[in-house]
């Protein structure tokens, strides 16, 4: 069996190799579908090595996060971008004039940035691009020196956090950083995701995106899926206590649960897309904030939940948070306001 | 039993954050929730300043753990002025808001919980002593800052949301990689603990590069600038104002705090470079405000010269008495914040007047719009850095620092930066008196709009008064002499 001592290095050197590639193809690949369906592999990859790295909750988060839903909001700007790609190539002259009558503030400052730029002669703009990609390639390369310097690992602020452990209400150490240690970063979190949400509701109102009735298997298939997620979300909160899992992970399979409901057809209903689903998306930061705020008038400091039901607190902020992050992720998707 | 500045503290960060998600889920009422949340969020801040004044700085462990388990907040002078300074501001855009956006009723809703988060991300910067912390905070100020930037909507004003947008991420990410660096080498993201133990090599050098770069980048200092104007010139004028009297000093903040607490001893050549950046930002700023045709394009590289005031103290702060350049800075860059608010306020009135803003075409604006006028033209004095403005007081001890180390060359920079400004206010000015060949019709000018306008500007040359109050209160902790020793 001495052939197997070498197996976990060689899986490792793979998956370096792999997602070194992948990487460098989603990057050159001159076709945006094909880029975005590599990046979503690499997605995947790279939470392979997080697990590898033993950062099982990074693992959990990457996978349905960063290759899951990023991949799935890439492609849906994706759909929305090819009609006006289209149309843009089919009349230029056309954009071009109207850009030129729009009089507004700003317009001056880029078309006359352009105008330079095209006077500049095409020596001076070959010198500028190398002295900046030699800069730029200096800065890399002391960065990764720099890097490479730090190979050996460092332990951080483990010793601390399993001293706290017991004080934290949860036996999970990731849990306790993100809920109680480290709890005021995790609650403005919540709030960086909403404030992206409205800032794309801000924008447009909803395209009729997947409007079309689903194929049959779709049909068929998120019936069945859909209530797994949902199952699978609510055991990933209620496990988060103790091992890997928590919010943001529930919230990404129940924001994916809700991306497949919506592809194989389902609205919600008229009556809830008011502020029914404004309530839903923004109870995380409220219940987290309420909370937060109330144990002032217990006489304890911001956010610093009593010991004796820090547990039932953390429980109740993550429930509410699955629910906003996945109500969030799926509207993210669907890309504009009801 | 807490202390009550604890409380007020934390009323600083959560009533404009929980503010904006009352917005968020009652739109019709979002003006009122919008000024009742102003009123209280700047009462906090005011409530600061006798606590600190009496008690010294204030250190808060959020959750009880404390550094470097838990995330800590402080609060000194440094951080009072500039969250008095924030709602001063806040308070008057907050007030012009509601008859400007009457006139654009699909913007409201959305201005009210971004601008609202805006605010909760600037306080809870200003208070935090947490590197990681304070990333989040600079990743809920870029988002809502570009999203606010977008609002006006149609290609330009998009266009420069998005280049805003990314520039905003790039050096977010550049400054996390900073705060990845410095985790990993001395174990803790709070920044007195990372003070006492950071050393000079190699690792700190690196972190230093990527996060003054990242910083830099988002706090518009030439030649990172190139962002700006659009940006700033092409949203809707009370975003215009907060993005340029308030959204780019909590960068600089950041920078500042840094480089105080924990860069400062690393490079000596570093801080003459950022100084002649400065320098070039002075000067080339002010000639492109001059050249530029309208209104709001020239106040927005007005705001890229005054950017470069704020990094002239970094080569006088090894110095001579070098504390003063520091104080001077500051003292600027509240002056700014006020005056380029009054300013960027006083086009959004010019524009709803005239429908553009076109500086060759104001057509008598100072007889129809006196008060718009006087506004901006006291906001000229301070940002030219006349007596008795804040602009004076900031420029008076920023030359006093020059003139002590011989940096005569700084000096000319800073009187020649003043002149250049004068000469565009002035321009303004000209033809504001000027009638046109044709006469143009204007429309009517909500007086909140111009009230609010005048006032941040009075409050601009006020501060030339307040110096008495305002500089024993940033002392307030001693933000610009180095740390000695370990905080309690």
């Amino acid at each position: 069996m001495a052939w197997l001592t070498g197996l976990p290095l060689a899986v490792d050197l793979v998956l370096g190799a792999t997602l070194l590639w992948l990487a460098w193809r989603a990057l050159s690949s001159p076709d945006l579908f094909q880029a975005v369906a590599l990046f979503i592999a690499f997605g995947v990859i790279l939470g392979l090595v997080w697990a590898r790295l033993d950062a099982i909750d990074i693992a959990l988060a990457e996978i349905p996060l960063g290759a899951g839903v990023t991949g799935a909001l890439l492609l849906a700007a994706l759909s929305q971008l090819q009609p006006a790609e289209v149309d843009a190539r089919a009349a230029p002259s056309a954009t071009e004039a109207n850009e030129h009558q729009a009089g507004q503030p700003g317009q001056t400052a880029e078309t006359a940035d352009a105008d330079e730029a095209q006077h500049k002669p095409a020596v001076f703009r070959a010198l500028l691009a190398a002295v900046m990609g030699l800069l730029l390639f200096a800065a890399l390369f002391s960065l990764g020196l720099v890097t490479w310097q730090l190979w050996e690992p460092s332990s951080g602020l483990t010793q601390q956090v399993n001293t706290h452990l017991p004080e934290s209400g949860v036996e999970h150490p990731v849990t306790a950083v993100l809920l109680n240690f480290r709890g005021y970063d995790t609650l403005l979190e919540i709030a960086v995701l909403l404030l992206a949400l409205i800032g794309v509701w801000s924008l447009a109102t909803a395209s009729n995106l997947g409007d079309t009735t689903p194929e049959p298997v779709l049909a068929a298939l998120s019936r069945l899926l859909a209530p797994l997620m949902i199952l699978v979300a609510a055991y990933l909160v209620w496990v988060g206590a103790h091992a890997p899992g928590g919010a943001f992970q529930a919230g990404s399979v129940l924001g994916a649960a809700g991306v497949l409901l919506r592809l194989s057809g389902w609205r919600l209903p008229a009556g809830a897309a008011g502020w029914p689903l404004r309530l839903v998306l923004a109870l995380g930061v409220a219940v987290f904030a309420f909370i937060g705020l109330a144990v002032i008038g217990l006489g304890e400091p911001l956010l610093g939940y009593p010991t004796a039901w820090a547990k039932h607190a953390i429980l109740v902020i993550e429930l509410a948070a699955t629910l906003s992050i996945g109500a969030i992720l799926a509207s993210l998707f669907i890309g504009g306001r009801p | 039993m807490l202390p009550s500045g604890a409380v007020w503290t934390a009323a600083l960060v959560f009533t404009p954050l929980l503010a904006a998600l009352a917005c968020f889920l009652a739109p019709r009422a979002a003006n009122w929730i919008g000024l009742l949340a102003a009123g209280l969020t700047t009462l906090a801040a005011a409530t600061m300043v006798p606590t600190l004044m009496t008690d010294g700085p204030l250190r808060i462990a959020v959750g009880g753990w404390g550094a470097p388990l838990g995330i800590d907040l402080y609060a000194d002078g440094l951080s009072a002025v500039l969250l008095l300074m924030t709602a001063v501001v806040g308070l008057g855009v907050s007030a012009f808001a509601p008859a400007y956006f009457g006139a654009h009723p699909q913007q409201r809703p959305w201005f009210w919980p971004l601008w609202l988060i805006l605010w909760a991300a600037l306080n809870g910067l200003y208070l935090s002593a947490d590197l990681f912390n304070l990333y989040v905070m600079l990743e809920l100020l870029g988002l809502s800052a570009a999203a606010l930037t977008a609002l006006s909507g149609g290609g330009p004003a998009l266009n420069a949301a998005m280049r805003y947008l990314l520039v905003s991420l790039l050096g977010s990410a550049a400054y996390l990689l900073g705060v990845a660096l410095l985790y990993h080498a001395h174990a803790t993201v709070d920044i007195a603990l990372l003070g006492a133990r950071i050393e000079p090599g190699m690792l700190a050098n690196a972190a230093l590069a990527v996060m003054f770069a990242g910083l830099m980048l988002k706090t518009a200092l030439f030649p990172f600038h190139f962002w700006l104007p659009p940006a700033h010139a092409g949203a809707p004028a009370p975003v215009s104002a907060l993005l340029s009297a308030l959204v780019i000093k909590g960068s600089f903040y950041l920078l500042l705090r840094l480089w105080l607490d924990l860069f400062g001893d690393l490079s000596r050549l570093l801080p003459e470079l950022i100084g002649v950046l400065g320098a070039i930002a002075v000067l080339w700023g002010a000639l492109q405000a001059l050249q530029q045709q309208r209104l709001k394009l020239m106040i927005a590289y007005s705001t890229v010269a005054q950017v470069g005031y704020l990094f002239l103290a970094f080569p006088l702060a090894g110095g001579l008495n070098g504390t003063t350049a520091w104080r001077a800075v500051v003292y600027l860059a509240l002056a700014h914040g006020l005056a380029k608010a009054a300013m960027f306020l006083s086009a959004g009135a010019l524009l709803r007047f005239a429908h553009h803003d076109r500086i060759a075409d104001l057509d008598r604006a100072v007889h129809r719009l006196p008060l718009t006028l006087t506004a901006f033209v006291l906001a000229g004095v301070s940002i030219m850095g006349l007596p008795p403005s804040g602009g004076f007081v900031g420029k008076w001890l920023l030359l006093e620092a020059a003139f002590q180390q011989d940096r005569w060359g700084l000096a000319v920079v800073v009187l020649l930066g003043g002149v250049l400004a004068a000469a565009y206010v002035f321009k303004v000015v000209g033809y504001a008196f000027t009638p046109t060949a044709i006469a143009q019709e204007g429309g009517s000018v909500p007086l909140s709009m111009q009230w609010s306008a005048l006032l941040l500007a009075l409050g601009a040359i006020l501060l030339g008064f307040a110096a008495p109050l305002l500089l024993p209160l940033l002392e307030v902790g001693a933000p610009f002499e180095p740390i000695v020793g370990m905080p309690s």
